[in-house]
């Protein structure tokens, strides 16, 4: 046993030693690393839209091949009010929109949709947002998620933790017509607990 | 000291000398002293044997090496490569299927740091169930490596008032959640109560258990502030078809009963550059994961704007594990 000790220690590298994270941290720090992995790797083939801010530029996943029925104008030939005034009897594609954001007073379909052109998003003042770029929406309201969000406090990472930064978009986690995460039971493991509840 | 004491201590020395330039050490001794015993049961068992299988013989000879192989933080890349492939074949002979053990080193300039959004986690314990699904953790005593309190607000962070094992709806009205784990401390006392050096802090930070080293005296258990280490007081068991079967030697491989073990920022996947399991489930994203020696990283960003803090910080253990409000 003592031998084993004495093997193990002096085979033991000798640490430098810091006083605290943030010391190591600022000895150890490196402006550019090259990481012999990366997250793009990780993600096969996901098509990417780029994110480029004076602070930060990073990536999120391609929104508008994952909507359904893409181009709206497919469909939509013609505007919402022309469509309305024809009073359509029948059933409506977009019936199980249930809009559950802000109130009636703050945000109606038309805030975010234009009733001429639907295949883009639209901002407060009618400029022209690509389904790729949903976030431009969002920010308009969400302005201290969006900071959050561009320096990495709010939201999630795609896949891995190495570079390029790849982050989920808005609309990846929360629904844009019910953004609040639903209260329900914690997902749990068949446990002896929840067999006792039951 | 006398001539006499003088001489036994050079005495000592040389035997220790003739051991060591001999490339013979206390391991490898034993190994050979037992080896020749056996050798004999062996003979004898042969003859009695109609035939012998290789198979068994195979696996016995691989078992013998597992059983007196180095410790891992001293072992060479060879012997590393060996111990991986040795336990491989064993699983494979023993139920058929193939696993695939890393013994990847850490990265350069990598220190790993996670922080944790008290105001986004909702308890929904996605966390859980994929930390135990991805590190094989042990089914019948329902080991879990992440704890998430539900604390309910305007008493502060009063642990003895939290419930743990909490089975309502959430999140629940007026309580917040905080999940707490293995916070990875730069100056961690688990490895210094270690009588065998079976837990050692890697250079990326990641502190780790040789479970083939430990010898399940649990001081580690004892000293740490944070309920960070589980015990395997029984058998570990996981079903086959569960078993997580991308394994690493430091992290989630199968352990046996008698051992601590603990999580390792998933070992298995940071090093290949993903993220914990937990940070992957989930869904509210209140975990966040990355290298703090990348200046433009995340969690850089989070530490240097947002407000953060870790537990029990005055006992001087640096965990690099934060935690931050929006």
């Amino acid at each position: 046993m003592i031998f084993a000790l004495v093997s193990c220690t002096s085979n033991q590298e000798k640490e430098h030693k810091y006083h605290g994270n943030f010391d190591k941290i600022k000895a150890l720090e490196k402006d550019s690393i090259e990481y012999a992995v990366k997250s793009t790797d990780l993600i096969e083939n996901m098509p990417l839209i780029s994110v480029e801010t004076n602070e930060v530029s990073f990536f999120i996943p391609e929104r508008k091949s994952k909507i359904k029925a893409f181009k709206c104008s497919e469909c939509h030939t013609k505007s919402i009010p022309e469509l309305k005034s024809k009073n359509l009897t029948g059933k409506k594609a977009h019936d199980s929109i249930k809009l559950n954001h802000a109130t009636i007073e703050e945000l109606t379909c038309n805030s975010c949709h234009p009733s001429q052109n639907l295949d883009h998003l639209k901002s407060n003042l009618n400029a022209k947002i690509d389904f790729n770029q949903s976030y431009k929406v969002c920010a308009q309201c969400h302005s201290s998620e969006y900071k959050d969000w561009l320096g990495g406090a709010h939201g999630k990472r795609v896949k891995g933790w190495v570079n390029p930064r790849i982050s989920n978009t808005c609309v990846d986690c929360h629904n844009p017509h019910s953004p609040k995460f639903e209260s329900r039971f914690p997902a749990k493991l068949k446990s002896r607990k929840m067999e006792e509840i039951r | 000291m006398s001539k006499e004491v003088n001489k036994n201590v050079e005495n000592g020395q040389n035997t220790w000398h003739q051991i060591t330039l001999e490339n013979t050490d206390r391991r490898s001794a034993l190994k050979t002293i037992t080896a020749g015993l056996i050798a004999g049961v062996g003979i004898v068992s042969t003859s009695c044997a109609v035939f012998s299988e290789d198979q068994e013989k195979e696996t016995s000879q691989l078992s013998w090496d597992e059983f007196f192989k180095k410790n891992y933080k001293i072992m060479s890349d060879d012997e590393r490569i060996q111990t991986v492939q040795r336990l491989e074949s064993l699983y494979e002979k023993k139920t058929g299927n193939t696993i695939n053990i890393s013994h990847q080193g850490p990265l350069d300039d990598v220190l790993f740091g996670y922080v944790f959004n008290i105001s986004k986690c909702q308890g929904y314990m996605d966390c859980v169930n994929a930390c135990v699904e991805e590190n094989n953790q042990d089914r019948d005593s329902e080991m879990k490596y992440i704890s998430i309190h539900q604390i309910e607000k305007g008493h502060g962070f009063n642990f003895e008032k939290a419930e743990d094992e909490f089975t309502n709806e959430v999140p629940l009205k007026n309580h917040f959640y905080i999940g707490t784990q293995c916070f990875h401390c730069e100056n961690p006392p688990c490895v210094s109560v270690c009588p065998t050096e079976a837990t050692w802090k890697e250079k990326d930070g990641i502190v780790v258990v040789d479970y083939d080293w430990c010898i399940g005296c649990r001081y580690c258990s004892a000293s740490c502030p944070y309920d960070g280490r589980r015990f395997n007081w029984g058998q570990p068991h996981v079903p086959e078809e569960e078993v997580n079967k991308n394994q690493h030697y430091l992290g989630n491989r199968l352990r046996k009963k008698g051992v601590m073990e603990k999580c390792t920022f998933c070992i298995q996947r940071a090093r290949v550059g993903q993220n914990p399991s937990c940070v992957d489930a989930c869904p509210t994203g209140a975990r966040k994961f990355g290298n703090l020696l990348d200046p433009k990283s995340e969690i850089r960003w989070i530490l240097e704007n947002k407000k953060v803090f870790r537990l029990k910080e005055d006992l001087g253990t640096e965990p690099k594990f934060w935690y931050y409000m929006d």
